[in-house]
């Protein structure tokens, strides 16, 4: 086993160079960082060829993802634009430990760009997934006892009314109903955006107050995905002949359903749940803008649009490592749960 | 059975190892510390702290979970949405107009503007001029005289020093400022006391109002910076400026979040009446109008003309700021590669007269704004007899038939010498842009013009010349933004010149016209020296003349900046220039 990890790692390391290739070209051609630079008028033309140099960008694609990769604090560079290279390189590049810095946030670390994001988006991403898999469970659960029944249609018919939703719409509907017009009615109301309120502070019960509709968002669409699986794997535990002798030998029913086939049917959620896991770095492009969550998902959309390479080859580097590791975590698990998988 | 109750145990470690992370992650944060994070805080400590209730006793109170209520009365926070986050504070490192913005918060201009584009003094005792002696040799020299009173927010002098400091910065190569110029022109920078600055320059340089001082760096701060770091691209002070010099303090940003400013007690214009500025990042339009309807913003901006009635109904004042763009289409007019027909200038008149832009402000933008004539409306650059290009279709057809456009296959598109009346349409991807390429594209139909419409990502479109932009290297025939000039009010630009048209050996060049008009060139070179205002005018109204006769540049709507300022603002003035820039006479009713 440790053999096959040891394996699978170095396996990592050319897909992970060949994911990096290829994401550092795309991004070359996701527009010009230095076009308006996040102004309304485009950048006068000396301003363009300096900072085009200054930053580095007037070099080939491929010794700008060579200074990204190894760094350039081997060689010198020309600052001052009178065509001899005269500064000492700053980079030392990623395999140092070195993700750059930000061109939008100039001079900001990319690591703590991200950084200042990701702990907003793990709070949001995994409270959802957690709302997620509890209501799924139960709802799962229930439909599978109760299969055809009028509530387990209903139920049915709900969750895959809300999955059918679109996010952006889901999320402008409740925020109109539940924040701005309930607020209009007198009723108790939610907030529209951000994580806190700036009277109170940013305190936990802020947070989670401001949490609701963003959680409610992300988590509302996915359970009839995830309690479609459950009900049929359920169904088929419920099926199987151990269950039917834990109900020859009069086992009370709490203990048939939840301990016999429950603990059987979870084992595929696991395995789902373990994928899922990684996207989450990403966060939820448009859950986050909508409700103005200061997440990673939010911080893609805009260093893309700004053609912000760092930053954005940092983001998804990161989620493809995750990935990574993830699957090797997935596939290792497998074994440790299914005695029949071995790997060699 | 071995493996069921692993599973079982994996399932439970990870609902609790859930549990346990969505419970913790919020505790590093809550009842937010004081920023602080640079040693030199100002004096006025009370006043940089956020909430005051939890601000008393910082370590104490990590698990508090509500603090007491805000006395609101003595301390009432201003929240203003913002749909883009600011990239850096440092003034001379942004190109962001929500970055420029908050500049009247917390930094400084040598001087601002009021709604009228008047410049209002800040730091100088009074605007340079030739009679008071500000500006001499021709308007090689300026001489600002600062006054005696000026202090940064931690009570250290602002001087002359830090005036000399701040042009040192931008200058270097070291430090990687999104703009140099207009400093670049500039021989030398001299502080003879502290209190007065002497700028010269190589030639006389006119723009220098619309340009010069807008923001100011602390030298006492960036300086150790600089020597120990070798630039000043990585000061804490760009993301963090604890020491600023307008009538706010700077207090904190939180990515993606919030920044938040508190009233400065040293300022020398007057101590701001409100107490504190929560700016909110919220970058979905819809969600703005949402929050500005339930009240949970006072202020906001850059909303589309189609939500103003739903927030004017909603209680919320709308403020129109011209602040001179004016959305408008420029021509590929290169001699050789256009296409021909654009190379016409009754052609050109003819696309003018064919679209009804009268109708198009009335229409999309619900009549919020008129048509415009010039890049220059609305100031005093603008030969004021001329008015936008009536619609009058048979004059459009008429001046085609004129020049030899005429429809000879009958296939409804006009051709001559086997080339069709064809064009491509390019513009960004914004909704009321899209719409008005519907339109116009059906009205220049109508006329016997065919135009094949293309949309871009913001920064795609605007893309150089070096970088294969659309616009750039010609692959529009015409193309619609809104512009400005560059240093508004300003009225100079460098869009027609010359040595501005770009080409594989001068790919940065912004002339993306790629047309070389002789005596328009000389025009524009002649005002960039004038530093006589009345002459400098009369040359710009043979410009705007001049690019209105030859259609250089058609206008279609002028294009205020829409703010939504809340029922409850006393004082609100907004400038074109520095929206803001009264921001410490606000109150509350």
């Amino acid at each position: 086993m440790t053999r096959y990890i040891i394996r699978r790692l170095l396996q990592a390391i050319p897909l992970l160079f060949i994911i990096s290739v290829v994401l550092f070209v795309m991004m070359q051609n996701m527009g010009d960082p230095l076009a308006t630079m996040g102004g309304r008028t485009v950048t006068r033309s000396s301003e363009r060829a300096r900072l085009t140099r200054q930053l580095g960008l007037d070099k080939p694609i491929y010794v700008q993802y060579l200074y990204w990769l190894v760094g350039n604090d081997w060689t010198k560079i020309d600052l001052d634009g009178d065509g001899v290279p005269e500064s000492a390189g700053r980079r030392q590049g990623i395999l140092r430990g070195d993700f750059g810095t930000s061109l939008v946030n100039r001079g900001v670390p990319v690591v703590k760009v991200i950084g200042d994001r990701l702990v907003n988006t793990l709070l949001l991403m995994l409270t959802a997934e957690l709302v997620i898999i509890v209501g799924a469970l139960l709802i799962g659960i229930y439909s599978a006892l109760h299969q055809y029944s009028v509530l387990d249609n209903a139920i049915t018919a709900v969750t895959f009314f809300l999955y059918s939703l679109p996010v952006f719409f889901f999320a402008l509907i409740v925020m109109y109903i539940f924040a701005v017009n309930f607020k209009r009615w007198g009723l108790p109301y939610l907030p529209t955006v951000g994580m806190f309120d700036p009277q109170v502070g940013k305190t936990p019960s802020q947070v989670a107050w401001h949490m609701v509709l963003p959680v409610a968002t992300l988590s509302f669409g996915f359970f009839a995905a995830y309690s479609r699986y459950i009900r049929s794997a359920m169904l088929e535990a419920l099926n199987q002949d151990y269950v039917r002798t834990a109900k020859a030998k009069g086992l009370p029913r709490p203990q048939i359903v939840y301990i016999h086939a429950l603990k059987n049917a979870a084992l595929p959620i696991v395995t789902v749940v373990a994928l899922d896991l990684p996207f989450l770095l990403g966060g939820a492009v448009v859950t986050e803008r909508i409700f103005a969550w200061p997440g990673t998902g939010r911080l893609f959309l805009d260093h893309v649009s700004r053609g912000d390479t760092p930053v954005v080859m940092g983001l998804l580097m990161m989620i493809a490592v995750a990935v990574i590791l993830f699957q090797i975590i997935a596939d290792v698990l497998y074994a440790w749960l299914d005695p029949r998988i071995r790997y060699k | 059975m071995f493996s069921k109750r692993i599973a079982q145990t994996f399932l439970f470690l990870f609902v609790i190892l859930s549990l346990a992370l969505a419970g913790c992650a919020p505790a590093p944060q809550p009842t937010t510390a004081p920023a602080a994070p640079e040693a030199t805080q100002p004096p006025a400590a009370p006043a940089t702290e956020p909430p005051a209730a939890p601000a008393t006793e910082p370590p104490a109170a990590p698990e508090a979970t509500e603090p007491p209520a805000e006395p609101p009365a003595e301390r009432p926070v201003l929240t203003m949405i913002f749909t883009q986050e600011f990239d850096t504070l440092n003034p001379y490192y942004t190109n962001m107009w929500f970055s420029q913005i908050t500049q009247s918060f917390w930094n400084c201009w040598a001087w601002t503007f009021d709604e009228a584009t008047a410049p209002v003094p800040i730091l100088v005792s009074e605007m340079p001029s030739i009679d008071n002696g500000g500006i001499t040799e021709g308007g090689r020299v300026l001489t600002f005289k600062l006054r005696d009173d000026l202090v940064w927010s931690d009570g250290t002098p602002l001087t002359a020093d830090d005036f000399v400091f701040t042009y040192e910065m931008v200058i270097n190569p070291a430090n990687t400022v999104a703009q140099v110029s207009p400093y670049d022109l500039v021989k030398s920078i001299e502080a003879p006391d502290p209190q007065t600055v002497v700028v010269t320059f190589e030639e006389p340089y006119a723009a220098w109002i619309g340009t010069f001082w807008r923001g100011l760096l602390p030298k006492h701060i960036l300086q150790p910076v600089f020597d120990a770091d070798g630039t000043i691209d990585n000061a804490g002070w760009n993301r963090n400026p604890t020491v600023g010099c307008g009538p706010f303090n700077f207090s904190e940003w939180e990515s993606g979040s919030f920044a938040r400013f508190v009233a400065n007690d040293n300022f020398w214009l007057g101590k701001a009446k409100i107490g504190e500025i929560f700016v909110r990042f919220v970058p979905d339009d819809a969600s703005q109008i949402a929050a500005l309807k339930a009240g949970e913003g006072d202020v906001g901006t850059f909303f589309a003309y189609s939500d103003v009635p739903e927030l004017e109904a909603a209680g919320v004042n709308i403020i129109k700021s011209f602040s001179g763009y004016n959305e408008g289409f420029y021509f590929y007019l290169d001699p050789e590669k256009s296409h021909p027909a654009l190379r016409d200038v009754n052609v050109r008149k003819a696309l003018a007269y064919a679209t009804n832009r009268q109708k198009l402000t009335e229409d999309l933008l619900l009549g919020l704004t008129v048509p415009a004539a010039t890049l220059w409306d609305n100031t005093p650059y603008v030969d004021p007899s001329l008015q936008p290009y009536p619609y009058d279709p048979e004059k459009a057809k008429q001046l085609l038939d004129e020049a030899g456009w005429i429809d000879s296959d009958g296939d409804g598109v006009r051709d001559k010498d086997g080339v069709a009346l064809e064009l491509t349409y390019g513009t960004t991807t914004r909704e009321i842009r899209q719409d008005t390429q519907a339109v116009f594209q059906q009205e220049l139909a109508e006329v016997g013009i065919k135009t094949e419409l293309q949309n871009f990502d913001y920064d795609i479109f605007f893309s150089g010349y070096g970088e294969g932009g659309p616009a750039a290297t010609g692959q529009l025939d015409m193309y619609e933004y809104s512009n400005v000039v560059t240093g508004y009010p300003d009225p100079d630009t460098a869009d027609w010149l010359c040595s501005e048209i770009p080409s594989d050996d001068s790919p940065a060049g912004v002339n993306w016209s790629a047309y070389c008009d002789e005596e328009l060139d000389a025009l524009f070179l002649l005002q960039a020296t004038q530093v006589d205002d009345a002459a400098r005018r009369a040359t710009f109204h043979q410009i705007s003349k001049m690019i209105y006769d030859k259609v250089y540049w058609l206008g279609i709507w002028q294009d205020p900046d829409l703010f939504g300022i809340s029922d409850k603002l006393a004082n609100v003035r907004i400038s074109g220039v520095m929206p803001f820039f009264n921001i410490f006479e606000w109150e509350f009713k």
